[in-house]
């Protein structure tokens, strides 16, 4: 794409020419239509949008709090974003980032309470990262044995197996990882305070969003910069380049998975240490539905999809405020995300 | 007697995924995939209880189940057929649409209550032993759905309109050079099987538990989508696997009254298991029956 711009550059002399300002044209109506639409939307419920977005906006970058809060919604989306973009590189569709993130967070918590308690902050989160990273593993695993063994279409078996991952953690909270003290509520016993992740002053931001930031600067790296992401990107561009150069892509396949559901499986850890502090069924529901989205908008680049997460963070906080504003449910920002989609998935073609 | 009750079960619970699969089906055989039928049943299931709470008369409901589930759809189509947008990724955003949607319009409606369907049972034939009450004690949108299937099942392999249908799922060019329009067939098989998936989101809220709740249909669009595969695009086999997710819903809800001590998680989970484990059966064994523009999307160059 860049070199096509490139020529058309050059061929219209040193000013930009009318087709790359066309296309920068399209690419900020496609931005901005779904908030007019949304902005519609809403002046049919009686709220004012302008004051929605300008609140919006504020309370992202209004205070230090704010802004924290919006950084800490958007770190489960890198991390499931990225765990929808690595595939995508390499031609697979994963739409397992929510039960990868669930199951992580299981094995977070599992191996937190029953392990890790009396450890030194410094060996216990490290090695709960690992327990929730081989959680995502596992669930994703399943995912690519079905995908490799089985030649099932991924996308299907990983959208299925989101459901039984939610049961899955729903059997545990129930019963096995049931606090005795909750007087029967389900949920985890809560890990030990040695285990939450440190926090920066005044706000609740944790450094869960630097491990997010690293790994997002790592995959771009893998991807852009190494052999094995130009591997993974010719089996993306055309499977029948990489069948032809000898790549093993069963083989392939199988590890970008695994890599995928450690990404998730992060992020549910990220979720318990972070900020939960104990395993609930409801634990980071809809983070992978969203990391998915916020890769799509990305166009699945590892340091565009940061942009988009904090974007989709922001909603999500403008949610709150909308709750507590104007008593509509926060759930109605949700349409307005799915607007943002429509329009980028609809739009692809003409701004390209 | 327990089997008599999980079999019933199996259809009563079974129908609404049995009718989004066959609208999915529709759709598959033009060669569009939707996994935005899980949208389409979720509005379906909030637009027909609206309707059935507004007029008191269910059969509105089902009717604007069914447009509401078109409606959604259209997003779909459009996008898909008309911007080239992919059609996996559209699917996604369309499911996660449906639930904002009517997350968001039906709070509203969480705690009403509806007459809406109740079982019939049909006279003379609900008296046979064992299989009468099976087969003959259904709410009238599960004998509609019944009868469906063989109309489907006309009506794709025997009639002009069919060979259209899966002409444009199987080779477009054919359709262009005999002067119709590839595309045009393709918005309606969308459109219809939206249509169908609205029904069968009506059903459920109507007809089988006559209440709304948010994310009601908890994965059924998704199970409509995979049983199409594993019915290899044939009307009776899907009905047949919607059947068998039912009876695995059914099952649970069985195994609960009797007081067995199994968790019922692990019963939850029995329907998407199997439906998993059909679709591996079936792959072992399967032939070129996919529909070659699908083929095409699962390649992963799925757009248009």
């Amino acid at each position: 794409m860049k070199t096509q711009t490139g020529t058309i550059a050059l061929s219209a002399g040193r000013w930009p020419s009318f087709a790359r300002w066309k296309k920068r044209g399209v690419q900020t109506m496609i931005f901005v239509a779904p908030f007019v639409v949304y902005g519609i939307f809403l002046l049919c419920y009686g709220v004012n949008p302008v004051d929605l977005y300008v609140s919006m906006v504020k309370s992202a970058f209004g205070d230090l709090y704010g802004f924290g809060e919006v950084l800490l919604k958007a770190t489960p989306f890198v991390l499931t974003g990225l765990a929808a973009a690595l595939p995508a590189k390499a031609g697979l569709v994963n739409v397992g980032g929510e039960g990868q993130l669930a199951i992580g967070a299981l094995f977070a918590t599992w191996f937190a309470v029953f392990y890790l308690n009396a450890m030194p902050a410094l060996l216990g989160i490290p090695l709960m990262l690992i327990a929730g990273a081989l959680g995502g593993a596992v669930w994703a695993g399943l995912v690519a044995v079905l995908k490799v063994k089985g030649r099932l279409n991924e996308t299907i078996t990983s959208v299925l197996l989101n459901y039984v991952a939610t049961f899955t953690v729903g059997f545990f909270v129930h019963g096995m990882l049931k606090d005795p003290d909750s007087f029967n509520w389900p949920f985890s016993p809560e890990i030990s305070s040695s285990l939450r992740l440190p926090i920066v002053n005044g706000t609740r931001l944790h450094i869960g969003f630097v491990v997010a930031l690293v790994l997002a600067a790592l995959v771009w790296f893998v991807l852009a910069k190494t052999r094995l992401g130009f591997r993974i990107r010719v089996l993306g561009s055309n499977r029948l380049a990489a069948e032809r150069a000898g790549f093993n892509i069963n083989k392939m396949y199988f590890w970008v998975l695994i890599s995928a559901g450690m990404l998730a499986g992060i992020a549910g850890m990220i979720e318990i240490a972070g900020i939960e502090g104990r395993l609930r069924a409801s634990t980071g529901a809809n983070f992978g539905y969203l990391g998915f989205l916020a890769a799509m908008m990305a166009w699945n680049h590892p340091l565009r999809l940061i942009v988009t997460a904090f974007l989709l963070g922001m909603i999500s906080v403008a949610g709150n405020t909308l709750e507590i504003g104007s008593g509509l449910p926060s759930s109605s920002v949700n349409i307005l995300m799915a607007l943002v989609l429509f329009f980028i998935l609809g739009g692809r073609r003409w701004s390209r | 007697m327990i089997l008599a009750d999980i079999l019933t079960g199996a259809i009563r619970s079974g129908t609404s995924v049995m009718l989004a699969s066959q609208g999915e089906l529709v759709s598959e055989r033009a060669g569009v995939i939707n996994l935005g039928t899980e949208g389409s049943m979720l509005g379906g299931a909030l637009g027909g209880f609206a309707v059935t709470v507004w007029t008191g008369n269910p059969w509105l409901g089902a009717l604007a189940g069914g447009l509401c589930g078109l409606l959604i759809a259209s997003i779909h189509a459009f996008l898909v057929l008309s911007c080239g947008a992919n059609q996996l990724a559209t699917g996604l955003t369309i499911m996660f649409f449906g639930m904002g949607v009517t997350a968001f319009f039906g709070r509203g409606f969480v705690s009403e209550q509806i007459v809406g369907f109740n079982p019939v049972a049909l006279p003379l034939l609900s008296d046979i032993p064992f299989l009468g009450p099976i087969l003959f004690n259904h709410d009238p949108l599960t004998y509609l759905s019944i009868l469906l299937v063989p109309l489907l099942w006309y009506v794709i392999f025997r009639t002009r309109i069919g060979i259209m249908l899966r002409t444009a799922g199987e080779r477009e060019e054919v359709l262009f050079a005999s002067g119709i329009n590839p595309k045009l067939v393709r918005y309606l098989a969308v459109l219809a099987g939206g249509f169908l998936a609205g029904i069968g989101g009506a059903q459920l809220s109507i007809a089988y538990t006559h209440a709304w709740v948010e994310n009601m249909t908890a994965g059924r669009g998704v199970v409509a989508v995979a049983l199409v595969i594993f019915a290899s695009w044939k009307p009776a086999r899907a009905m047949l696997g919607a059947y068998l997710f039912g009876a695995a819903q059914a099952l649970q809800l069985t195994v609960q009254q009797q007081g067995y001590a199994i968790s019922p998680f692990f019963l939850f989970m029995v329907p998407y298991l199997l439906t998993l484990l059909a679709l591996l059966i079936v792959e072992r064994r399967k032939s070129s029956r996919t529909p070659e523009a699908l083929g095409k999307v699962f390649a992963g160059e799925g757009s248009g």
